[in-house]
């Protein structure tokens, strides 16, 4: 394809999008909304993904141990848990410290444990840290089945919400997109549609003169395209305006939540909105050509 | 140049436009296509450049065989024909310049070509001096005169006429007639539906007349043959 029939398509496109330009402003405006919504959502799940990896990677296993059992078996628990592999630290907690800690925790609090008078009724336990997340759940139930361990916890429960949690966004998510999607694909092929109807004769001229179908095809493609172009950069730039805002306000508030620095994510999640905006602008205006122009 | 050997058009609604037409028209013809509305002049004129394909026979047109042609192939099979209509077709937001320009533009050809070649035919049929205005400035007869510029533009070996001048007065008729037999003159071959009684008479042209989708007469140096 020569270079001056590419500008010319590109300045047909151009000007096409200028005569409707109210409709492309829809166009553009639903592509946009639609784009950021996928946008927000990639967001989420990846955050949401980082959340439970890094909860994962934290996490330490607190074995309890039976009441009433000997200072040996106690110190046999001990040893055989440090030998497991992945275990890189285990900690003795008496019922005495565990109390004291939870004094601590209630803060202000503590004179409800008054109520227990002198009676404590923590058990002991072992704090294992592990070098080797992934190891974390079987290590925690062969524990749990050594003789004298009365359970062995993790904090596999929160993971295992944060994952049905990302499940549940990842669903939502798609539904709501490929819904949006349709929308952006319906408007962009309406608007098309209206410029075949404005350039018919032209496009009837064009066939008798012997333009080629793709000849004609090529500005459509390019209006559709450049509509779901401009979309998609709307949407980049509101998600990095959005997503900044938000990055601001946990970090001052909740600074312990992770979250992923703004790029490079922001940068992939931005190709890929103009890829997707672009390809939804073509496909809209292919619907269209096949419809009404028979090229 | 067209050959055309038991063709028949039936349209998709069953109604037969022309059955077991067989005529040959030789390079350099300059062709009258005359008969009474809807005896099959207009099926027989969109035939010759692909706008429809025939429903049986064969259609050679400058040597390839029009019914069996891929529809890809069509674009490039017009660019060796001129096609004018009776109602001008010429874009309005287009100066006469860039409409005869825009024939050459969209088969890629190349700018310096574009520039000469619409220089050329706009001295052809005499409107070098309108090529900035638009068409809606211009009266009817130059107007076609547009038309018959563009569909010449891409030097075509043949030039399709429905009824050029069906929408003209006689003075500007003979205006437009005097262009095609000027075209014909260099050699090129000119079939021409009319109902223009005495520009048929008077040019003494050969004369196929339709009647009921079939020939119904094909003479060398004939007449319009009815009455208007």
């Amino acid at each position: 394809m020569k270079i001056r029939t590419v500008e010319y398509f590109v300045g047909e496109a151009a000007s096409s999008l200028r005569r409707n330009s109210l409709m492309s402003f829809a166009s553009v405006s639903t592509v946009a909304l639609s784009l950021l919504i996928l946008g927000m959502f990639l967001v989420m799940v990846l955050n949401l993904n980082l959340m439970a990896s890094t909860l994962e990677s934290k996490v330490e296993i607190t074995v309890y141990i039976q009441d009433n059992l000997s200072d040996h078996d106690q110190r046999e628990i001990g040893t055989r848990i440090t030998k497991l592999p992945g275990v890189s630290e285990v900690t003795f907690v008496s019922k005495d410290d565990a109390l004291k800690r939870f004094r601590e925790r209630l803060g202000a609090q503590q004179e409800l444990l008054n109520a227990l008078g002198d009676s404590n009724p923590l058990p002991d336990s072992f704090q294992v840290k592990m070098d080797k997340p992934d190891l974390v759940k079987t290590t925690a139930q062969s524990i749990s089945e050594f003789k004298g361990v009365e359970n062995a916890k993790f904090a596999q429960e929160v993971i295992d919400q944060l994952f049905v949690l990302t499940r549940l966004i990842r669903i939502v998510g798609v539904v709501l997109i490929v819904f949006l999607a349709l929308a952006a694909l319906f408007i962009i092929s309406n608007t098309i549609r209206i410029t075949v109807f404005a350039r018919r004769r032209e496009i009837g001229i064009m066939k008798y003169v012997g333009a080629t179908d793709w000849f004609i095809r090529w500005p459509f493609l390019f209006e559709g395209m450049i509509m779901g172009f401009t979309g998609a950069l709307i949407a980049i730039l509101l998600l990095i305006k959005a997503y900044g805002m938000f990055t601001h306000q946990v970090y001052e508030t909740l600074a312990f939540l992770p979250l992923l620095p703004q790029y490079p994510m922001l940068t992939h999640i931005g190709v890929f909105l103009l890829v997707i905006g672009a390809v939804i602008g073509a496909l809209g205006s292919t619907i269209s050509l096949r419809r009404y122009m028979n090229v | 140049m067209i050959r055309m050997s038991g063709v028949s058009m039936v349209y998709s609604n069953g109604s037969v436009a022309l059955s077991d037409v067989t005529v040959g028209i030789k390079k350099g013809d300059f062709v009258f296509v005359v008969g009474p509305s809807g005896a099959g002049k207009s099926t027989f004129i969109k035939l010759l450049f692909r706008e429809i394909a025939p429903t049986n026979g064969h259609l050679f047109v400058n040597g390839r065989e029009v019914g069996e042609m891929p529809l890809s192939e069509v674009p490039y099979f017009r660019r060796q024909l001129g096609i004018v209509f009776q109602d001008y077709r010429l874009l309005p937001n287009k100066t006469v310049y860039d409409n005869i320009a825009f024939a050459m533009a969209v088969i890629e050809a190349p700018r310096r070509e574009i520039q000469k070649r619409v220089d050329h035919v706009l001295d052809l049929v005499n409107l070098r001096d309108k090529a900035r205005t638009y068409p809606t400035q211009l009266s009817g007869g130059e107007q076609q005169r547009v038309a018959i510029a563009r569909a010449i533009v891409n030097n075509p070996v043949l030039v399709i006429a429905d009824e050029p001048t069906g929408n003209l007065d006689p003075d500007t008729s003979w205006e437009i007639i005097r262009i095609f037999e000027h075209i014909n003159r260099d050699g090129t071959t000119i079939v021409m539906a009319t109902h223009d009684k005495t520009v048929v008479d008077t040019m003494k042209k050969r004369v196929i007349a339709f009647e009921k989708g079939r020939v119904a007469r094909d003479q060398e140096k004939g007449a319009y043959g009815y009455e208007n």
